[in-house]
């Protein structure tokens, strides 16, 4: 469930870079559906590489082309992000419930203006990600322009996730 | 604004004055969850002891674990029972169908309704003009407590059906070839409007499945716009004429229009790994499958159990095929066992499996094994998503998929 805290202004990590129309039964299996938060955790990544799991650290990012998190509502693939730390999602564009469940738990999503910018991420590189500024910096001092945020949007991150803007 | 269905519908809709704005608040006709999206929300929804804006208003279906496979899944039902026992909903419906059926059944899903369901497959009310969209647990867990979401304003795709439907075709054929021109988010964000001026309409069945997969293709509504069709769908539904109809304004801007001339279609499928990766049948002819499935809220409609009995009848599934039907809800599965079309197919070697979501989304029975084919009426074809990673999935309509059952590959049987 949605953070108590607002995002801070950088975020440092690893990224890990996937494709256009990475869909959310790849991204989190339908086998990894549960309420315990250790089989949620572990299944995140597991159906696209079985071992990449392991490899994430708190504070890591997903970057991923066009349509990023289309099909499945299911929100254990959003718990799962969480529980491993994703830190934020960039992508050239996001399937609208995928935007939406990470919004509401506070987990930035961002688009990439420039889709050739997409290609100077590296998996399993390093970037920090500046929030309130909009552009990722790459290890060798690289921009990446991000497309300003609604009004709105700003609005569920500030209160923590859609739930801190309940009356 | 652009005089759209969905603009109106919105606009009926809107809680707030500024009707421009970024993100509008409004008001909702009806909120539906399921056991496996619903379970992810009580311990929240206790913690703040929130209470349901309209019991009246909530449909809540166990459908996934239904019943349950698992002792997990026991427990998940189990909770999710026990919660809407103790918030009193009024239309909790426990093993009698999928939600997005069960919501077209229900005098709830009205022309013009605007509605949100914890499951992406919600936009299927669109096929009797509700603007209905999926979202995730936390989303409806603020419908469920406040009767109101937000939403942008969505951009209009318009579709035009023309001609008519071909006999050996349905609307699964038809949503594949849409599905097959729009992309994979060829209608990210957008409201596809769907307008039936063909010389046969397009009957409710397929409506529903056409409305369904609309999603698909990144849609956030799939929305027929409401004719003699709806009138007489809900008439019979509802015991009375729907309210007076919405409809858009007569010089509605859409962003595109795609025509459609359904006498020139052909039996469609969508190859692995993608709702949008479309063929028609004749370029996947000959294709080996293990297994084939007639089911899900896609499909496992009256009308799709009808035409499998028929290609079915008096004859015996392929030896190495197993061939598993689930009827779309309990209503059906009476009406079918009525008309003779369950003994029909179970005298084929048909196994029929309770009513309920099945293993399309991977999680009950009849799912895939390591090098399983299955061809499926169901909504989506990712990789593993019925089953083992290594198993693939051709989705199709149920006569392609009676055809293939019968004949153990894919046939181009037009």
């Amino acid at each position: 469930m949605p953070e108590t805290t607002s995002q801070p202004a950088q975020l440092r990590g690893q990224t890990w870079v996937f494709g256009d129309n990475l869909n959310t039964d790849v991204l989190h299996p339908p086998s990894y559906y549960s309420l315990d938060p250790n089989i949620v955790r572990s299944g995140l990544f597991k159906g696209i590489d079985a071992n990449l799991q392991e490899r994430v650290r708190a504070g890591d990012m997903i970057v991923g082309g066009h349509n990023f998190g289309c099909g499945s509502s299911r929100e254990t693939s959003i718990r799962s992000l969480q529980l491993n730390g994703i830190a934020a999602v960039v992508a050239l564009d996001f399937a609208r419930i995928f935007f939406r469940n990470a919004t509401n738990h506070g987990i930035p999503c961002c688009r990439i203006v420039n889709p050739e910018e997409l290609a100077a991420f590296r998996h399993g590189g390093e970037a920090t990600l500046h929030l309130d500024a909009g552009f990722f910096e790459l290890p060798d001092g690289r921009q990446v322009k991000l497309a300003p945020v609604g009004e709105f949007v700003r609005k569920v991150w500030a209160a923590g996730g859609l739930l801190g803007l309940l009356p | 604004m652009n005089g759209t269905f969905s603009d109106s519908v919105l606009d009926a809709h809107a809680i707030d004055a500024d009707r421009d704005a970024e993100v509008l608040h409004v008001s909702l006709d009806a909120v539906l969850g399921h056991d496996a999206t619903i379970a992810l929300l009580v311990d929240e929804f206790r913690k703040r002891k929130l209470s349901v804006w309209d019991r009246s208003r909530v449909l809540f279906v166990n459908d996934h674990f239904s019943p349950a496979a698992s002792v997990e899944r026991a427990n998940i039902s189990r909770l999710f029972i026990n919660f809407s026992r103790e918030l009193r909903i009024d239309n909790l419906a426990i093993d009698k169908g999928i939600c997005h059926q069960l919501l077209v059944e229900h005098a709830l899903c009205a022309p013009g309704a605007l509605i949100v369901g914890a499951d992406s497959h919600t936009i299927m009310g669109g096929g009797v003009g509700a603007c209905c969209t999926g979202m995730g647990t936390t989303d409806v867990l603020y419908a469920l407590a406040t009767g109101s979401t937000w939403l942008r304003r969505p951009s209009g795709i318009k579709v035009r059906f023309t001609g008519s439907l071909p006999p050996h075709c349905s609307g699964r054929d038809v949503l594949l070839a849409l599905l097959g021109q729009l992309g994979e988010d060829g209608a990210q964000y957008r409201s596809v409007e769907l307008y039936d001026h063909c010389s046969k309409p397009i009957g409710q069945d397929d409506r529903f499945a056409i409305s369904n997969m609309m999603v698909e293709a990144g849609a956030k509504f799939g929305v027929f716009i409401p004719d003699q069709v709806t009138i007489d769908y809900c008439t019979k539904r509802d015991g009375k004429a729907p309210r007076p109809l919405p409809l858009p304004s007569p010089g509605a801007h859409y962003e595109s229009t795609i025509e459609l001339d359904l006498s020139a279609l052909t039996p469609q499928v969508a190859k692995p790994y993608s709702p949008a990766n479309v063929a028609s049948v004749r370029e996947v002819d000959g294709t080996k499958i293990t297994h084939a499935f007639l089911g899900s809220c896609s499909s496992g409609r009256l009308e799709d159990l009808r035409v499998a009995a028929d290609v079915l009848r008096g004859q015996q599934v392929h030896p190495e095929v197993r061939f598993v039907v689930i009827p779309a809800s309990m209503k059906i599965f009476k009406e079918a066992l009525r008309l003779g079309y369950v003994e029909t197919l179970t005298e084929a070697g048909a196994v029929f499996n309770q009513t309920s979501c099945g293993p399309c989304g991977g999680i009950d029975k009849g799912l895939l094994g390591a090098g399983d084919v299955c061809v499926s009426t169901s909504s989506r074809n990712f990789r593993g998503r019925m089953g083992d990673v290594a198993s693939s999935t051709y989705l199709a309509s149920a006569r392609t998929v009676a055809h293939a059952a019968l004949s153990g590959r894919l046939v181009d049987y037009a």
